[in-house]
């Protein structure tokens, strides 16, 4: 794990998750987890590498059930997730949203169907302006949208499983993305076209913060990236 | 024993959900599903399943005229008694069973293993509302719908074949059949066909939500499972209506008229 600030590391190993009012994603392992603290502020793109399998998978469990285990503690968007009640919860996911390495693709669906899936059932009032977004933004990530849309997953390639799933979690607009190994399993070609991703967040979701997930250490910063702790 | 309990009781709370959660079908992911699920039990499947229905209700027909001699008034009670009630509803459910049962069991249970149900839960959909409810409500509509057919051609076959076997005419037949039926089969029969597609469902889509374990091994057994307990549920259900209608029911609103 990185830090681009050595002051601000210094600050946070002194007051623990303080300031979590201004954390988009504040995570603090239990004691003798062998694993650092996280502070993620508001807005922005950002990368935590080091983590191997097992820190990032109680990490992600923690995000995704926002439930961490004892002697974690959890901030997301502000809010200390411990001792929330189960509405303030689910009102809490709402504004998150995860991106699995693979997508997290239902096979049996073509893209397009993959995509508007959670829509349709949370907002299913704005499908019917979703077919020009959609095509908008996979022409702008590098896809063919004609080609894509009606492709199951077992046909796609990881670029087009990772893009697909990306797509389906920026129509809801969330204010919190956090995206499994973005680059793993991706070709040199794809890499550049992954690396646009952000940029298209930002643009959908100004203010809006991304996390990068990385299992190595975390490559070296492109412009507008920052690392955390 | 106490797995035995354990799978009846979450049977019994899916179907509870499901009953509650009715209102997604209004939604637009779910009635897709539905409408798959309609597509594939209901519609896909029905040659198939009316003609081995059809097949082994004349079958029984031509089976029972021989043994018992019949004349045609008893040809038509055994057709209205025998394949109207109960073997209509059983050949359907027992198909239904074997094409869809199985579908649904390994479907889901191989949507559990690759981590597709845990994505559902990522995307804050309830993998009960979006594979379990379309499924219930879709092969209950279509099993009964298979039943009716298989009864229509069942009967019809029947009166065919009793027609050329006890030497009367399709008319008279035909006459002793509606003078012998009563709306109240057409009720009976319904209501246990969908009582049948909801218990097959429930306990198909219980194990593919539930299946023994996480490796690849676990979706056929799911699926043996899945079988298994749905044709002793269906074979127990039936037994129940048949001695509810063949004694007295609904408070003695209902009686056997044979």
């Amino acid at each position: 794990m990185s830090d681009a600030d050595p002051v601000a590391r210094a600050d946070a190993a002194a007051s623990s998750l303080a300031g979590a009012a201004r954390l988009a994603f504040g995570y603090e392992p239990a004691e003798g987890g062998g694993q650092d603290r996280i502070r993620i502020p508001m807005g922005g793109n950002h990368r935590v590498g080091g983590l191997n399998d097992i820190q990032k998978a109680r990490l992600i469990g923690a995000f995704l059930e926002l439930k961490p285990e004892r002697g974690e503690r959890l901030v997301l968007l502000g809010v200390e997730v411990d001792g929330l009640g189960a509405a303030e919860r689910a009102a809490l996911r709402a504004r998150i949203a995860f991106l699995p390495a693979a997508g997290g693709l239902i096979s049996s669906l073509n893209a397009w169907e993959n995509i508007v899936l959670p829509l349709g059932f949370h907002n299913p009032k704005r499908l019917p302006g979703t077919a020009a977004q959609v095509h908008d933004l996979l022409g702008r990530l590098g896809a063919d949208p004609g080609n894509l849309l009606a492709k199951l997953p077992e046909r796609m390639s990881r670029f087009e499983m990772k893009l697909t799933g990306y797509v389906r979690i920026l129509l809801e607009n969330p204010e919190l993305v956090l995206i499994e190994d973005l680059f793993g399993g991706l070709g040199a070609g794809e890499r550049v076209d992954a690396a646009g991703f952000p940029a298209a967040y930002q643009t959908r979701c100004p203010g809006g913060t991304m996390v990068q997930l990385e299992s190595g250490p975390v490559p070296s910063t492109s412009e507008g990236e920052q690392h955390a702790s | 024993m106490i797995g035995v309990y354990r799978e009846f009781e979450g049977c019994m709370r899916l179907a509870g959900h499901v009953l509650r959660r009715l209102r997604v079908l209004a939604l637009p992911p779910v009635a897709e599903a539905l409408t798959r699920q309609i597509y594939f039990t209901g519609a896909s499947a029905t040659a198939g399943i009316v003609l081995r229905g059809a097949f082994i209700g004349t079958l029984i027909i031509a089976y029972v005229i021989d043994v018992l001699e019949a004349d045609s008034a008893l040809a038509m009670k055994i057709l209205i008694w025998v394949v109207l009630r109960e073997v209509g509803p059983l050949i359907a459910a027992v198909l239904v069973i074997q094409r869809s049962g199985t579908a649904v069991a390994t479907e889901i249970a191989l949507m559990h293993i690759s981590g597709e149900v845990a994505s559902l839960r990522q995307m804050r959909v309830d993998p009960r509302d979006y594979l379990v409810v379309p499924r219930v409500v879709g092969i209950a509509l279509s099993t009964a719908a298979l039943t009716f057919y298989v009864q229509v051609i069942a009967v019809g076959g029947g009166m065919l074949l009793s027609a050329v076997t006890i030497n009367a005419s399709i008319g008279e037949l035909a006459s002793d059949f509606f003078q012998l039926a009563s709306p109240l089969d057409f009720v009976y029969s319904t209501i246990k066909s969908l009582l049948f597609g909801v218990a097959i469902a429930v306990v198909c889509c219980y194990h593919g939500l539930h299946p023994p374990g996480v490796s690849i091994n676990a979706v056929p057994k799911a699926a043996i499972n899945a079988v298994t307990q749905s044709t002793l549920l269906v074979m127990l259900l039936n037994v129940v209506f048949a001695y509810l209608v063949f004694g007295q029911a609904f408070f003695g609103l209902v009686t056997a008229k044979l």
